[in-house]
C-alpha cells in the first residue's frame, strides 16, 4: 500500500503550510511517509508542488507512480502540469473544491488559512485515518475542528478510505536533511556559525541562530561568505568548533579562505548544499555538480575530507563525526548534500549517535609551537589565552613557531608534513555501505542524496529477479582501494545528479577503476524510484545505456 | 627591538608604529595572554610577526571577519586587527563598513601610507587624486577613500587620526582606542620610503595638527576626520561616551548537554529557504 499525493499552486497558496501540517500529523498518528518539494525562486505567483508519500513500509523516496491525488489551489496551472500523470481513478481536488473549503475557512472559520489544515484532515480521511486518533493527535482544539472539517467534506465528496494506508510506523522522529546537518554539528560539539543566507543552505543557519537562544552556541549573519568563512576559521582559532554553511555560488567566495583552512591548519566544516549551476543556475532545485569544484577549491596543494550522506541517520552521524575528523587532521572537512535532500523530510530509521563530541583545551607553555613537525603530521593544538603559550598563526609558509620563512628547505618539509596527514586520514575513511544481493554482477553506485533512491530500486529489481546490488559512498574523498575490492570484476553503474559523471571520473582517477555505464540526471529534479529502475532495466536488459 | 629579521625597509613608518604597541599594550591593565592580533597581507600586516603575542595573520583584506570571530567565541581576549590601508579600506572594505556595524569591542589599525608597498608602489584607497603610481602613470584618477569619515558614518563610536612621526600622540590614541568599549577605528598616516614620495614625514610634519579634545557632534566629527589638504588634523575625532556595546556569550569550555540534543530532535520542520 502505496499512496502519493501532489498539492500544486503560487508560491504563497500555502502549499508547504500543507505539507507541515500533513507531516506533523502522519509522524504523530504513526505513517511512513516522506515528503518533498519543488518549488521557484520567487516569494509569490510561478508553480510550486509538494509531494507526499504514504506508504505501509518504511519510504525514503518519490516513488515516481502515478499520482493518487492531485490538490490544485490555483486556476489551472497544476492541472494542465500534472492532471496527466493523475493515475486512472485517482483523485483531483480541483479550483472548485478548493473554493468550497476556503468559503467554510473564511466564513466559519474566520480564518483562510484554516483551509491548510482542512486539506490535511481530508488526505488523512483519503488514508482512511480513524477519526478519533487523528483527533488526539491534533495539536489544539481548533486544529481538531479543522481536520474534522477536512473528513467531513472527504466524505461529501466520497473520497473517505479511497486509498487506504495502515499506519505502521510507531513512534518516530522526521526530520529534514538540513535539521539533520544542525543537530550532527551540535553532536559534533560545533559552538560557532557563520552564514550568509543561500538556498538550499539557510535553514541550517535559521536552525543555529534559532537554538543559539538556549544553547551555548553561536550564530552570526556575515556580510559575504568571504567574512563568513573567514569568522569561522577566526572562531576555530580562538577555541570553538566552527562551521559555515553555503551553496555553490556561496562556496565560490569561500575558496580562499579554504586554502588558509589548509595552510594554517585551522579546523573548519564546510556544508555544501548543491543546487544547479554554474552561476545561479536554478537556485531553488537539485543537483550533484559540485563534486569536482569541492575536491579542487583552495589554491595550492593540502588535504581534506569530503563527506556525502545519503539518510537521515547518515546526515547525522557524519556531520557530528566531521568536527571530530577537522580537529583530529586540523584540517577543512567537507560535507556536500543537495537541495533535495535538503528539503526532504523522512524519518529516522534506526538511531542517531547521540553522545556528544568535545573539543580537548591542552594546555602549554612559552616555547609552545603552533607547528611543530611530527611523524603522522599532526602538531599539538592549543587556543590563545589559555595560558602563557602564544599561539602564532601564518597564512605565509612558515616556521614551526609560525613565523613567515622563506627557507626552501623548510618549506619542502612543511609541506610534507601537511600532506602526510593524508595517511592517517585514508586509514579512518567510512567505509561505503552495501544494499542488495552482494554476489550479484551489476553494482549500483551511489553519492550523497541517491542512496535511499537507489536502495529501493535495488529491492524492485531483485523482486523482478534481476540481481543487483548497491553501493553508496558516504565518504567521497578521499577513496581507498579497499571501498572498492571486487568491483573491478562487476558490471558498474553510477547514478548521478549531474551531467557530466564527477564520480565516476573521480573513481577513475583515484583507483583506476572504470565505470561501465552512467545514469544520470540534471534538469534540476531528483530521480524517481520508477525512473531510475526503468533506466537500469534498459541497461541490464541490453547491456547498454539508453 | 626584537632579535628578529624584520621585513620592513630602513625608515619605515611601520617601525615607530611596532614600538609604540609595543609600549602601549605593554602597559595595559590587561594580561599578554589575552591579548590577540589579527592581520591580512601586506608589510603592515606583518606587524603580529614582530609583536610578543598570540595572532591570526591571515588573508589579504581578511583580518576583520577573523577578528569578529575570534572575539565572538572568546569575548574575555583583546582583539586588535592591524593592517595596511590597501588591506582594511581595498580588499577588505566591505569588512571595514560591516564590522564597524557589528558594535564589537574591537580596536581596527589601518597604517595607511597611501600607496601599495609590497606590490611596489600602485596606488591605494587613500592615494591622492593625481599621484603619479605604477598603474596609474598619468595619475590617479579615483576619488581618495575618508576612512575616519566613513567610519564614523556607518556607526563608529571611536574614531581618530594618528601620525607614525608622533610617537607620543600615537601613544595615546592607541591606549584609548584599545581601551574603549567597542568598535575603535584608527588610521595612522605613515610615510613610505619606498614608494611615496609625495607623503613624506616632513610633508606631514608641515600639515598635521593636534586636535584638543573629541567633537561631541557626530555631524562634526565626519567634517573634521574628512579634511584634508594644507591643514590636516590629527587626534580622536569621535568618542561617544553613551555607546552600548554588543557582548558576547561565554562559549568556551560550555557544551551542549546531550538531553537538549534529544530535544531538539522532535522540533517542527523550519519554513525557509
Amino acid at each position: 500500500m502505496d499512496f502519493s499525493v501532489l498539492i500544486g499552486g503560487e508560491a504563497g497558496q500555502g502549499m508547504f503550510s500543507v505539507e507541515l501540517e500533513l507531516s506533523d500529523l502522519l509522524s504523530r498518528l504513526g505513517y511512513h511517509f516522506f515528503a518533498t518539494k519543488n518549488y521557484m525562486s520567487r516569494i509569490r505567483g510561478g508553480h510550486n508542488f509538494h509531494m507526499v508519500r504514504v506508504a505501509d513500509r518504511p519510504v525514503h523516496a518519490l516513488s515516481g507512480r502515478p499520482w493518487d491525488m492531485v490538490i490544485a489551489l490555483d486556476d489551472g496551472e497544476t492541472q494542465r502540469r500534472h492532471g496527466a500523470s493523475l493515475r486512472e481513478g485517482g483523485i483531483l481536488l480541483g479550483n472548485d473544491k478548493v473554493e468550497a473549503i476556503e468559503k467554510e475557512a473564511r466564513e466559519t472559520l474566520q480564518d483562510v488559512t484554516a483551509s491548510n489544515t482542512i486539506l490535511a484532515g481530508i488526505i488523512l480521511a483519503v488514508l482512511g485515518a480513524d477519526p478519533q486518533k487523528t483527533k488526539t493527535a491534533s495539536s489544539d482544539a481548533p486544529t481538531a475542528e479543522r481536520l474534522e472539517k477536512g473528513q467531513a467534506f472527504a466524505q461529501r465528496w466520497g473520497m473517505a478510505g479511497k486509498f487506504p494506508v495502515p499506519a505502521r510506523a510507531g513512534s518516530h522522529c522526521k526530520l529534514d536533511g538540513n535539521q539533520a546537518f544542525a543537530l550532527g554539528a551540535l553532536l559534533g560539539g560545533c559552538q560557532f556559525m557563520a552564514g550568509y543566507p543561500m538556498t538550499p543552505a539557510t535553514s541550517i543557519m535559521h536552525y543555529f541562530s534559532t537554538v543559539a537562544a538556549e544553547l551555548p552556541v553561536h550564530f552570526e549573519q556575515a556580510e559575504d561568505e568571504i567574512a563568513a568563512i573567514n569568522m569561522a576559521l577566526g572562531a576555530s582559532y580562538a577555541g570553538l568548533r566552527s562551521m559555515v554553511a553555503t551553496a555553490g555560488g556561496g562556496f565560490a567566495l569561500m575558496t580562499e579562505a579554504v586554502s588558509l583552512a589548509g595552510m594554517t591548519e585551522t579546523p573548519v566544516v564546510i556544508i555544501v548544499a548543491q543546487r544547479p549551476g554554474p552561476a545561479t543556475g536554478l537556485p531553488t532545485r537539485t543537483e550533484q555538480g559540485e563534486l569536482n569544484f569541492v575536491l579542487h577549491a583552495g589554491h595550492g596543494e593540502f588535504p581534506r575530507v569530503i563527506f556525502a550522506p545519503g539518510s537521515i541517520e547518515e546526515a547525522i552521524a557524519l556531520s557530528r563525526l566531521s568536527f571530530d575528523v577537522a580537529d583530529r587532521w586540523q584540517i577543512p572537512v567537507f560535507v556536500l548534500t543537495d537541495q533535495y535532500f535538503a528539503d526532504s523530510v523522512q524519518f529516522l530509521e534506526g538511531s542517531a549517535p547521540t553522545t556528544l563530541l568535545q573539543r580537548d583545551y591542552p594546555i602549554f607553555e612559552t616555547g609552545y609551537k603552533r607547528y611543530t613537525l611530527t611523524s603522522d603530521g599532526v602538531s599539538p593544538l592549543t587556543f590563545p589565552g589559555l595560558s602563557e603559550a602564544r599561539v602564532e598563526v601564518d597564512s605565509d609558509e612558515h616556521t614551526e613557531d609560525g613565523k613567515i620563512t622563506e627557507d626552501t628547505a623548510l618549506r619542502a618539509r612543511m609541506v610534507d608534513k601537511r600532506l602526510r596527514k593524508m595517511d592517517g586520514i585514508a586509514a579512518e575513511a567510512v567505509t561505503p555501505t552495501c544494499f542488495g544481493d552482494g554476489e550479484a554482477g551489476t553494482v549500483l553506485i551511489s553519492w550523497g542524496s541517491n542512496r535511499l533512491i537507489v536502495q529501493e530500486a535495488v529491492e524492485i529489481l531483485q523482486a523482478e529477479g534481476v540481481p543487483a546490488c548497491a553501493l553508496h559512498f558516504g565518504q567521497v574523498y578521499p577513496l581507498t582501494p579497499k571501498m572498492t575490492e571486487g568491483l573491478s570484476r562487476k558490471r558498474l553503474i553510477c547514478i548521478e545528479n549531474n551531467a557530466t559523471g564527477q564520480f565516476a571520473q573521480l573513481l577513475k582517477r583515484e583507483l583506476g577503476l572504470k565505470v561501465d555505464h552512467l545514469v544520470l540526471k540534471y534538469n534540476g529534479e531528483c530521480f524517481t524510484v520508477a525512473e531510475l529502475v526503468e533506466r537500469i532495466r534498459k541497461i541490464v536488459g541490453r547491456g547498454e545505456e539508453a | 627591538m626584537l632579535n628578529q629579521d624584520i621585513a620592513w625597509c630602513p625608515g619605515c613608518g611601520d617601525f615607530p608604529i611596532r614600538a609604540t604597541l609595543e609600549k602601549v599594550i605593554g602597559g595595559l591593565p590587561i594580561p599578554g595572554r589575552n591579548i590577540v592580533l589579527t592581520s591580512g597581507i601586506g608589510q603592515a600586516a606583518k606587524m603580529p610577526h614582530y609583536l610578543p603575542y598570540s595572532y591570526f595573520n591571515g588573508l589579504h583584506g581578511r583580518s576583520l571577519p577573523l577578528a569578529v570571530g575570534i572575539k565572538l567565541a572568546r569575548p574575555e581576549l583583546t582583539v586588535i586587527a592591524v593592517s595596511g590601508d590597501g588591506c582594511q579600506y581595498g580588499e577588505g572594505g566591505n569588512h571595514f563598513i560591516h564590522t564597524i556595524r557589528r558594535r564589537l569591542d574591537i580596536t581596527i589599525l589601518a597604517c595607511d601610507n597611501k600607496v601599495y608597498g609590497l606590490t611596489k608602489g600602485q596606488s591605494s584607497p587613500t592615494t591622492d587624486l593625481g599621484m603619479k603610481n605604477a598603474l596609474d602613470p598619468e595619475g590617479n584618477e579615483n576619488t581618495p577613500f575618508s576612512p575616519t569619515a566613513v567610519a564614523i558614518a556607518v556607526g563608529a563610536p571611536f574614531a581618530a587620526r594618528t601620525f607614525a612621526g608622533d610617537p607620543q600622540h600615537m601613544e595615546q590614541v592607541f591606549r584609548e582606542a584599545i581601551l574603549f568599549k567597542g568598535p575603535a577605528v584608527v588610521d595612522i598616516l605613515q610615510p613610505c620610503v619606498s614608494f611615496n614620495k609625495v607623503n613624506t614625514y616632513q610633508w606631514y610634519r608641515e600639515r598635521v595638527f593636534r586636535l584638543e579634545e573629541p567633537f561631541n557632534d557626530r555631524y562634526e566629527a565626519i567634517r573634521a576626520a574628512d579634511s584634508w589638504g594644507d591643514r590636516i588634523p590629527i587626534g580622536i575625532f569621535y568618542r561617544d561616551a553613551q555607546f552600548v556595546c554588543r557582548e558576547g556569550k561565554e562559549l568556551l569550555r560550555k557544551a551542549v548537554t546531550e538531553e537538549a540534543v534529544a530535544r531538539l530532535l522532535n522540533t517542527k520542520c523550519i519554513m525557509m529557504r
